[in-house]
């Protein structure tokens, strides 16, 4: 069908495809085009081809030198004057006026067409493989804009403005280091940290399951080094004083991180589904929030567990409690620090201000067991002792203050799937939470912890706790995350689904494109944010390359400002189109008139064996 | 000559009421209806006596004799050119019926031209203004098969024209352009000739696709106005009247002749071949079979009878009278049979209604298992009929094919336009649809080509280049 001028700019960077015949000599309008949310089923059938096809930004405005019939994909040389594409990251500028005013709300995604659809009614024992990879097209990803939400945001706050409440602060003290080195003794000398030589076999003693392990110091001129599967990536922070997470003052080191690879005896990654072995500078998406920077030196430990546990609960919990011996012993170094080696001090505080749109952001981690398990809420930030794991805990929601997540709560039992899922450095970072915090129209109220349990009785268990959790809070909207892929996009569904219906507006944020394409879907999935970011919409396998991010929070809180504020999100096309995401940026760009940085995928890294071989 | 049925409802409004009784002797011009709200005064085309009153008609036995007189319309000596054109009760002869005395009743030279959407005139200038405005003469004889408009404006030039100048008068119109297809190469001539003195009525030349005689199809050509289906032509300071209508009012004004006759034509599976027997000043009320009949009757099996045309009419029996607004009686050929086939049925502004789609479908014995509407059909108020939002402009249908197919249709029928039944069977047909149009039965029957691909270009010449 023809589309809408409105239609046409949503679409710009889309194929442009006659809807009719239309006359040599015309000048192309939006009229002339068919609607490219109906692409993937022409291609399909095989009655359109895009090759060579031009997007619709360039024909507008062109004029056809050639009688072309219906679904005539436009190419160069049936028009004459055709536009510059124009790069979607670049344009805002002067894209900015006319977006100013109430435009295009942008795209959601609604689960629904073409979808293969689960119900699961009761039951127990229920597994549910599903090749996420055929699925192809499934209901995709998107994303929204403010439109008219920022002024409908802004216009009720003044009337009602209270003062921000801070209801507590964590400072974070932060030691430089710009040297790791082996040494008679921990400890840390100016910038330079000492690990104990031989401290490998305490690693080993501490746990039974724990049949090797060997330390490396990965500096930046040896990231070109081979290594298994990375389990986690951690920051090295530790408390001052008696203070709990969340609250009093924590000392981190900068410029290092702890980074946990492993197989078991028979060299099986320690993973499910993928796994990021190989060459660290082919496999890491640096910088990203649960990544190492490009430039940190990795502490990194490699262990071997017994044979057969690595899709065990118990190999991976002995690797991550038996790694955390060497992490304690630099945390015990740098409780005696002196003040005098402090680079810098940051006070985090969690703010709350009352008459805002209130929100809570609902995680949903890993539960099913095996590597898939999280600590939660450690002693020390990212710590083993004192923590609960969280499938011991029946994977219930768990309450806690955006400052405990961003001190490290969780430490995360991550192997599946390494592109999508959180490492516990991510938290430590998690820009949702940031971007939620320091957003001054919302008030965060707090962060949800669920799990995601293995059996379908018990997903339905916890989403219908999430839902009386959320009900209490009597929020305005809610945010629910969740990482990897497939079997926990069934929670996910229903942990919003019972937000939803009860009125509150939820924007789902999880990675989806291609490969993840949700399998379930219900009527409340209507604010969607795809974390992707890999080229082709898959899982690659490179470390963290689509996990949350800034942008992917920018988004979300922009989709939900804009669901509070009663705005429409359109819904996405069927299948993933990574352009909704570009259109969308832009129109916060427009909206809020600021420059959204966009992240690199894994096209800026060195191309892997692997990846050449299964992916690109 | 048999019984004649004159319907008490032959104009857009409501019905009128008898004024006649049973028994009373009635000649050609005798008002036997008067309109009760919008509507126009309805006339005895024969001589003869009132046999009976029904619901919805009056019946009469006409008189043997017919002479040519007729009794003449009811006005005082100094009655306006407007009171004459409603005294006579026409309407619109093109097929639609409006009341014309009160279509014409507009100063359209203080009537400005309205606010014009912009999405559907992109190529308009902001400051864009109509310096005149117009009668627009709608000769365009758009259904396939018809022929009685253009025999009229080239046997009655001159009346037609007459009748387009007292238009232009009682509206105050400045311009007349007559709207016609530029096949018409006899007619052009004649008109262009006859129009030579004539320095503010012209000619608009039409390509041969359908439809191009729709009202607002006839504004966008002459005019390059594109109205919303909510507007009326005067949002283009325009009345659009057929050239039949026109004759109408120069015979009220000239003659004080009411409205009982009517020109159409009689085509299809008929004896001695499928030539169009145009039949002109029939008198209304006449029957339909009366009328097949003077044409040399069916031929032979047949689908059905429709009258007025293939895109717009309706089935009907050969009981039925023709009314002021028959254009047309086309005997169609039989309908294949389905077999009880899925059939989807694709909506449009331009061909029939979903219930007349559904007829057709139940003649073919296909089960109908999907209903689609052009997107650009507008349904401007609840159970209004759909009017197309750029008519003959096509928006694009591969989405409805897809649906059509998402139910397990096996052959569609459409109702469309030439440019979209075009975009149809560019993917339909591909996909596994077998396509039928609305029209095909009649088409088949009358000689003329299916409605499918367009092979022609929308635009023609303006210039007299044959």
């Amino acid at each position: 069908m023809s589309i809408t001028a409105e239609t046409a700019k949503e679409h710009a960077h889309d194929p442009a495809v006659l809807c009719c015949r239309a006359e040599a000599g015309i000048t192309i309008e939006p009229a002339n085009l068919e609607d490219p949310a109906i692409f993937d089923d022409l291609v399909d059938s095989g009655l359109l081809s895009l090759d060579g096809c031009l997007t619709i930004e360039e024909v507008l405005g062109a004029k056809l030198t050639k009688t072309c019939d219906s679904l005539c994909p436009l190419t160069a040389d049936v028009l004459d004057g055709v536009k510059a594409p124009s790069a979607p990251a670049e344009e805002e500028e002067e894209e900015a006026a006319p977006a100013a005013a109430p435009v295009a709300a942008p795209a959601a995604a609604p689960v629904a067409g073409g979808v293969m659809k689960i119900h699961i009614g009761e039951g127990k024992d229920i597994d549910l493989e599903i090749p996420v990879g055929a699925l192809g097209a499934g209901g995709a990803a998107a994303v929204a804009v403010p439109a008219g939400a920022e002024s409908t945001v802004a216009g009720a706050a003044p009337a009602e403005a209270e003062e921000e409440k801070v209801v507590r602060t964590l400072t974070r003290k932060h030691f430089n280091i710009t040297e790791v080195k082996r040494g008679p003794e921990t400890k840390i000398e100016g910038t330079t940290l000492y690990i104990r030589e031989g401290i490998e076999q305490e690693v080993i003693d501490n746990q039974e399951l724990v049949k090797d392990f060997h330390l490396e110091i990965i500096t930046p001129e040896n990231y070109h080094t081979y290594s298994e599967t990375i389990m986690d990536v951690q920051p090295i922070a530790t408390k001052e004083g008696d203070a709990d997470l969340g609250t009093g003052v924590t000392r981190v080191l900068d410029g290092v991180v702890m980074m946990l690879t492993g197989t078991d005896e028979d060299g099986v990654q320690i993973g499910e589904f993928g796994s990021s072995e190989g060459y660290l500078d082919e496999n890491i998406m640096w910088n990203r929030p649960g990544c190492p920077d490009k430039g940190e030196i990795f502490i990194k430990g490699n262990i071997v567990i017994q044979e057969k546990t690595n899709m065990e609960r118990r190999g991976p919990m002995a690797a991550h409690t038996a790694f955390d011996v060497i992490t304690q012993e630099i945390r015990e170094v740098m409780k005696e620090l002196d003040e005098s080696l402090v680079s810098d001090t940051e006070e985090l505080k969690q703010v709350r201000r009352p008459g805002k749109k209130k929100v809570v952001i609902v995680k949903e981690i890993m539960g099913q067991g095996a590597m898939h398990d999280n600590f939660i809420l450690p002693v020390e930030p990212v710590g083993i002792l004192g923590a609960r794991a969280n499938v011991d805990l029946g994977n219930v929601p768990v309450c806690v203050s955006p400052l405990e997540v961003l001190d490290g709560c969780i430490h995360a039992l991550t192997c599946i799937g390494p592109a999508s899922k959180e490492m516990s450095r991510h938290y430590w970072r998690e820009p949702l939470v940031l971007e939620a915090l320091h957003d001054p129209e919302v008030d965060l109220c707090g962060v949800v912890f669920v799990g995601s349990p293995q059996i379908n009785a018990e997903k339905f268990y916890v989403s219908k706790r999430v839902g009386h959790t959320v009900e209490m809070m009597d929020v305005d909207g809610a945010f629910v995350t969740t990482e990897g892929f497939g079997n926990n996009h069934i929670d996910f569904a229903s942990h919003i689904e019972q937000i939803g219906m009860r009125g509150v507006p939820v924007v789902g944020m999880s990675y989806c494109a291609v490969q993840g394409a949700l399998v379930v879907g219900n009527k409340h999935m209507t604010y969607m944010v795809d974390n992707n970011k890999s080229e082709s919409g898959i899982e690659n396998e490179v470390l963290g390359c689509n996990t949350l991010c800034e942008e992917d929070a920018i988004r979300a809180l922009a989709m939900l400002k804009t669901a509070m504020g009663g705005e429409e999100v359109k819904a996405a096309e069927k299948k993933w189109n990574p352009n909704v995401k570009s259109t969308n940026v832009e129109l916060i760009e427009a909206a809020y008139g600021k420059k959204v940085d966009l992240v690199d995928n894994e096209q800026s890294l060195p191309m892997s064996q692997k990846r050449k071989e299964k992916y690109d | 000559m048999g019984n004649v049925q004159i319907l008490l409802r032959q104009h857009v409004g409501a019905p009128c009421a008898p004024c006649v009784e049973v028994g009373a002797d009635v000649k050609k011009g005798t008002l036997i209806a008067a309109p009760t709200g919008l509507g126009a005064n309805i006339f005895s085309s024969v001589y003869g006596k009132v046999t009976e009153i029904t619901d919805d008609r009056i019946i009469i036995e006409p008189a043997a004799e017919q002479p040519d007189e007729f009794v003449p319309i009811d006005v005082p000596e100094d009655a306006s050119k407007l009171d004459m054109v409603k005294a006579a009760g026409i309407v619109g002869m093109g097929g639609a019926g409006f009341p014309t005395g009160v279509k014409l009743n507009i100063n359209l030279a203080e009537t400005p031209l309205a606010e014009l959407d912009p999405e559907i005139n992109p190529e308009l200038p902001a400051d864009f203004k109509l310096e005149h405005s117009y009668i627009l003469v709608n000769a365009a004889e758009c259904e396939p098969g018809l022929e009685h408009n253009i025999k009229q404006l080239v046997e009655q030039t001159d009346k037609v024209i007459r009748g387009v100048k007292y238009c232009m008068e009682i509206t105050h119109a400045d311009k007349a352009i007559f709207a016609i297809k530029k096949k018409h190469h006899d007619a052009i001539k004649k008109l262009d000739a006859a129009l030579k003195d004539e320095a503010d009525i012209s000619m608009h030349f039409l390509a041969d696709i359908y439809p191009m005689g729709e009202e607002r199809a006839v504004v966008r050509e002459c005019l390059g106005v594109n109205l919303l289906p909510t507007q009326l032509p005067s949002a283009a300071r325009s009345v659009v009247v057929n050239l039949e209508t026109a004759a109408k009012v120069a015979e009220a004004i000239d003659e004080k002749k009411p409205c009982i006759t009517k020109n159409l034509t009689v085509r299809g599976k008929l004896n001695g071949g499928n030539a169009a027997h145009v039949f002109m000043d029939v008198p209304v009320g006449v029957s339909v079979g009366e009328l097949i009949e003077k044409a040399g009757g069916i031929d032979g099996e047949y689908g059905e009878i429709v009258m007025g045309g293939a895109f717009t009419g309706k089935s009907t029996t050969v009981d039925e009278p023709i009314t002021k607004t028959t254009g047309g009686i086309l005997v169609s050929v039989e309908f294949p049979d389905l077999h009880g086939a899925n059939v989807g049925l694709l909506v449009c502004a331009c061909g029939g209604s979903e219930d007349r789609m559904r007829e057709i479908a139940e003649k073919m014995n296909g089960k109908v298992v999907s209903v689609c509407r052009c997107k650009q059909a507008i349904e401007s108020k609840p159970g209004a009929p759909l009017k197309c939002l750029r008519p003959g402009n096509c928006p694009g249908q591969v989405k409805n094919n897809l649906q059509f197919k998402k139910d397990k249709c096996e052959y569609i029928i459409i109702g469309n336009c030439s440019d979209c039944s075009n975009t149809v069977m560019a993917s339909g047909p591909k996909m596994g649809l077998k396509v039928f149009h609305q029209t095909d039965h009649v088409m088949r029957a009358v000689g003329h080509p299916l409605y499918r691909s367009l092979k022609i270009s929308k635009e023609v010449s303006q210039d007299i280049d044959f």
